[in-house]
């Protein structure tokens, strides 16, 4: 069941490609959300202890509502409508995506051989990461590069549960504020932003350089 | 526990209560309070070699926390003491919300900076590694213009995507546990007892993640960009606070890591990383320092140059370790100083740009003096400070069973004089008067101030500290090369 999971999370890469649409970008952050959170609890279905499940909730909270709805209000304050298109469809973003995927899956697998860890899982957790660079390297709008940030965070949960690496529920607790705080504070830097660069492209950031 | 409390709850106290009152002169005595307080606490944690906590708390001050927590209250107090000429001149509705910001967040940094440097445990240490991250972004979104907004964006961005770094690796460090020490164990006391079991595949990998991740934050080549921009536009004081004792901290995590590579095999390797790193940012600031057209972005490419000695020093490790720990600690004075003088010159000229900058021996007298004593001090010229500590790192690469000792050696050398030549092109044309005789409407008179009796004080203070070497900071020191898997 775990395994479907995350090959249903590699999907919702795959879709992520294809798709050029921030609002479609706000509904896979809360695909991947609900994903993540169901992958916490099956793996550790066997072992229920109550920090498992603060651990799901705070996933599903704040990966799979407080994220998204921060966003699309950002969206709205920022005048970008949900039709709003970051760049037009290109094949060769689908086709380095689905390399990524593949590449992803095939580390995993070597590393596998050298240490005992979670296949599929760990090939997932790899390919959101991969996947998550390369949103914030090929869309220009500041606002992809966020949602791209916030998917490679999905892929480091993923990898925590790959490796089976234990956390202590308050660390993982924590850490889900600090993401939220970090969102929260782009969101407050992109509004200002949203007044000096009212494209809101990184292109427009080129006043340090040398 | 009244150490405790001084280091922990203090700063959480006078966050509250600076956030609370409008009072900006109320709030500058609770945040001097907060300083002088911590700095006492460090000096005695470190002088004493007590740990305040409990043991068997994530929480510990080791012989290293306390040096680097000395460093820390030092550089804030010397913050401190400048801001309130700062906050002076910053006036005006524009500035309000700031003002008011100011301290609140200089409090709430010492608190963060306080806790990176006491956490012990590592997925903790992430956690507060990110707050220190939060604790900067209204100080260094002062002036709120078009370019502090775009530097606060890159600093947050690329600051954030070199944490997840250092998240993978520290479950790359719990992998290399696995079966060893279970999470309840994953403290560096634990990990350094167990580190001859850890994997060392893993462990390699981890210290590769955590360099990369956290050279976003130590300001370290080619992670470097978002820091240099943060720091060159961020207000004087902020910028001295990130220079001095930000990237401190950062370093200190780590230095965590490595406290437990450094114990196993992996730890020449781990050595490599560390001298490549610190050659490379070396590289970097002096083709960036010869280009600087901006005297705050020249300082912001001195970091580099200087954090890359540090890891460079720790990378040959012994009597260089000594000398890059010295190193940390009169980098934060030093840049203090040029950080508080850069304050200076461009309220009176209105621009960072190093060519609209002339005559500052005589417009304004003072700080031209104290530019140019800082420029020597940071360039490593004695008797000060960091002329010291780089002979130690000289005398630690010769005394090394490097292969490649004589050849890092002369790179090392050269670089040094590449980029001393590169940025006393800027500081002594600030310096100097095209044309002989000034306009007469330049010639200002200008009193000898706080800012610069600060940025002397900050200069001078490391004579009589490598004079004297008093034995409470010296046996401090061999306690952390121990730890570090190193002796003279």
């Amino acid at each position: 069941m775990i395994n479907a999971l995350t090959i249903l999370f590699c999907l919702t890469l795959i879709y992520l490609a294809v798709s050029t649409r921030l609002s479609a970008y706000v509904l896979i952050l809360v695909l991947q959300g609900m994903l993540v959170a169901g992958v916490h609890t099956l793996a550790f279905f066997n072992d229920f202890a109550w920090s498992h499940v603060a651990v799901a909730v705070g996933v599903l909270l704040v990966r799979t509502y407080l994220i998204p709805v921060y966003i699309t209000k950002i969206m709205r304050d920022l005048d970008m409508r949900l039709g709003d298109s970051t760049r037009r469809y290109h094949p060769g973003f689908l086709i380095q995506m689905a390399a990524v995927v593949v590449g992803a899956f095939v580390l995993s697998d070597y590393l596998s051989q050298m240490t005992p860890v979670n296949v599929v899982p760990l090939g997932a957790a790899i390919a959101g990461m991969g996947a998550g660079g390369l949103l914030i390297m090929r869309r220009r709008l500041l606002l992809a590069h966020v949602v791209g940030f916030l998917i490679i965070e999905n892929g480091l949960f993923l990898l925590a549960i790959g490796v089976e690496a234990e956390m202590p529920w308050m660390i993982e607790m924590a850490g889900f504020l600090d993401l939220f705080v970090l969102v929260f504070l782009m969101g407050i830097a992109m509004n200002h932003l949203k007044t000096h660069f009212p494209e809101g492209e990184s292109d427009d950031l080129t006043g340090l350089r040398e | 526990m009244i150490t405790v409390f001084i280091l922990l709850v203090l700063p959480l106290f006078t966050t509250a209560l600076a956030a609370c009152y409008r009072s900006v002169r109320l709030n500058y005595w609770l945040t001097l309070l907060a300083g002088v307080t911590h700095l006492a606490a460090s000096l005695y944690c470190l002088v004493m070699r007590i740990n305040p906590f409990p043991a068997g708390w994530w929480l510990a001050v080791d012989s290293l926390g306390a040096f680097f927590l000395t460093i820390l209250s030092h550089t804030f107090i010397l913050v401190v003491l400048y801001s309130p000429g700062f906050l002076e001149r910053m006036q005006g509705a524009k500035y309000d919300r700031s003002r008011r910001l100011y301290y609140p967040a200089l409090n709430f940094y010492l608190l963060a900076n306080t806790l990176v440097l006491v956490v012990q445990q590592f997925a903790l240490l992430w956690v507060v590694m990110e707050l220190t991250t939060f604790s900067l972004v209204p100080l260094m979104y002062f002036y709120r213009t078009k370019e502090s907004l775009e530097a606060v964006w890159k600093y947050l961005f690329l600051v954030s995507l070199g944490l997840v770094f250092l998240f993978v690796g520290i479950l790359f460090l719990s992998l290399s546990a696995r079966g060893i020490v279970d999470y309840t164990g994953f403290v560096v006391g634990r990990m350094t007892e167990a580190a001859p079991r850890l994997n060392p595949l893993w462990l390699k990998a981890s210290f590769i993640f955590a360099l990369v991740g956290l050279s976003a934050k130590i300001g370290l080549a080619p992670m470097h960009p978002g820091d240099v921009d943060a720091t060159s536009n961020a207000p004087a004081p902020v910028a001295a606070l990130m220079a001095g004792s930000l990237r401190s901290t950062a370093m200190l995590a780590l230095l965590r890591f490595y406290q437990v590579v450094a114990l196993t095999r992996v730890g020449p390797f781990a050595q490599k990383l560390l001298i490549f790193a610190g050659i490379f940012s070396l590289v970097v600031a002096a083709i960036y320092m010869w280009r600087s057209r901006n005297y705050k972005r020249l300082l912001a490419y001195s970091s580099v140059e200087h954090l890359g000695i540090i890891a460079l020093g720790i990378g040959v490790g012994g009597a260089a370790l000594l000398g890059a720990l010295l190193h940390l600690l009169f980098n934060s004075f030093g840049k203090a100083a040029l950080f508080f003088m850069a304050g200076n010159i461009h309220r009176a000229y209105g621009s960072r740009e190093i060519k609209s900058i002339t005559g500052l021996t005589l417009r304004l007298p003072w700080t031209g003096f104290v530019w140019a004593f800082a420029f020597f001090y940071i360039g490593g010229a004695p008797p000060f400070g960091m002329f010291f500590s780089e002979i130690f790192i000289l005398k630690g690469m010769i005394h090394s069973d490097k292969w490649y000792k004589w050849w890092l050696l002369a790179l090392f050398l050269s670089l040094l004089m590449v980029i001393f030549i590169g940025m006393s092109r800027s500081v002594l044309r600030m310096l100097q008067t095209p044309g002989g005789t000034p306009h007469s409407t330049t010639v200002a008179s200008e009193r000898f101030n706080l800012s610069h009796a600060l940025g002397l004080y900050a200069g001078l203070v490391s004579i009589p500290l490598m004079l004297f070497r008093p034995a409470a900071l010296f046996d401090a020191l061999h306690a952390i090369m121990t730890t570090l898997g190193t002796t003279l």
